[in-house]
């Protein structure tokens, strides 16, 4: 049995529908074969076929509004991850425009790592908010390229341990932990390349990689990557096990690291180092590395501030 | 406040119930349609609208799980508790059992308090 009503109708749910062409196809059949059965069980008791599809889609309600309950809902940013990415797209604004600053005073483009950031051509008033809306845009994109690729990785990878079985969700702690795990091996391993500045050098035909790193990052090394592991290890043990004391002890000393070494590198004001680039920079190497340890400073103290706010929480609930 | 409001509340408060309810059904395999019926006669009337995104809902979180059963003369998906949904029901029934005793606890005392404060 094929009705035009009952056609039109999961034609128009389906409109409202979105979501994948498969999902909507598997939907709209589920329905159809409802109404089916529900109309063949009214023209069994001797309704006609009209009158019965008639009330089954008026019993089965607007098809707009039951097309959009099956909608999945997937925001690219849920909603608990607002906040954090407010906080990142800011703090990546905050660097990458001091960086366009450092490099209009340079009066040369600097790269960074795949990055080149320009310099503004005509430092006047328009152009520099102009600038900065498009750098604003630009780390807005990228942050919400970041955090829809961090929730569609989540859900691929999907670690299915005990306690998530049970209904529970600790992946996310899982998620951190691998992180955290990605950040060490930059940190360590990876510096010499990502961390660096690749500038023209003299004539502007070959680049010169200048370390950026200064005495501020290599004093603190082996404090990082304690504060680190012990983060690592918190996340996963409350993959694990969940919020027990133990886990929320190493949650506080892992915080505590954490602020000592961020209030560390503020103090020294020593992250980045653009001695080695003088040649090429001039007196301006000393400004741009100014800025730029300002920026990361800033960065240190509102991330050991954010850290210590937790921290106190954290302290309250072990032992209140 | 209006009956449209109050309509509101008891819906909201059923799509909550619907859920464990239809958990709890679904030991046994059924498709969406005799769900809603068994539903119906155990006094839970529940809309075609609200329980087939429901189920996918719960078959996305990977509590349900689906198959199509081609062999009648309409094609019907029949739901069932994934080993997931299995683990998960006895934790779901003991939340349950508790907010329905607070919640008992609570109205029962919500009248006897009434009941004071009439005789005072």
């Amino acid at each position: 049995m094929t009705n035009r009503g009952v056609q039109d109708w999961l034609e128009e749910a389906g409109g409202a529908m979105g979501g994948d062409a498969t999902g909507r196809r598997d939907a709209l059949l589920e329905l159809e074969s409802a109404i089916y059965e529900k109309v063949e069980e009214r023209t069994a008791t001797g309704e006609s076929e009209e009158q019965a599809v008639e009330i089954v889609l008026r019993d089965m309600g607007d098809p707009v509004s039951i097309g959009h309950a099956f909608v999945p809902q997937s925001p690219i940013i849920a909603p608990e991850r607002t906040r954090s990415f407010y906080l990142y797209t800011c703090a990546l604004f905050a660097v990458h425009f001091v960086l366009v600053i450092s490099a209009t005073m340079a009066g040369q483009p600097l790269t960074l790592g795949p990055l080149q950031i320009r310099p503004i051509a005509d430092s006047t008033p328009w152009n520099l908010f102009a600038r900065a809306a498009e750098v604003l845009v630009f780390d807005a994109g990228v942050m919400l390229v970041a955090f829809m690729f961090r929730s569609r990785l989540g859900r691929l990878v999907r670690l299915r341990v005990a306690e998530e079985r049970a209904g529970t969700n600790k992946r996310r702690h899982f998620e951190t932990a691998a992180f955290l795990a990605l950040v060490l091996v930059v940190a360590n391993f990876l510096r010499d390349n990502l961390l660096a500045l690749y500038l023209l050098d003299g004539d502007g035909e070959g680049t010169l990689q200048v370390p950026l790193l200064g005495s501020g990052f290599t004093n603190n090394l082996i404090l990082f990557n304690v504060w680190m592991l012990l983060a690592m290890a918190r996340e996963v043990w409350f993959g694990f096990k969940g919020e027990t004391r133990g886990a929320m002890l190493l949650d506080v000393v892992a915080r505590s690291v954490g602020i000592f070494c961020l209030l560390r590198i503020v103090a020294t004001r020593k992250l980045v180092d653009l001695t080695a680039a003088k040649h090429v920079l001039g007196t301006d190497a000393d400004t741009v590395g100014s800025l730029l340890n300002s920026a990361f400073s800033l960065i240190a103290l509102v991330t050991a501030a954010l850290i210590a706010i937790a921290l106190v929480k954290r302290l309250f609930r072990l032992f209140a | 406040m209006s009956t449209s409001s109050l309509e509101k509340i008891g819906a909201e408060l059923r799509r909550g119930i619907v859920q464990i309810a239809a958990l709890a059904l679904l030991r046994e395999p059924m498709h969406g349609y005799q769900l809603v019926k068994v539903l119906a006669e155990a006094g839970l009337e529940t809309e075609e609208g609200t329980l087939y995104p429901l189920l996918r809902r719960l078959e996305t979180q990977g509590l349900l799980r689906s198959e199509w059963d081609t062999a009648g003369a309409r094609p019907r998906k029949y739901y069932t508790l994934s080993d997931e949904g299995r683990a998960a029901l006895p934790l779901l029934e003991s939340s349950w059992r508790q907010i329905n005793t607070a919640v008992g606890t609570i109205l029962a005392s919500g009248v006897t308090a009434g009941v004071e404060e009439a005789k005072a």
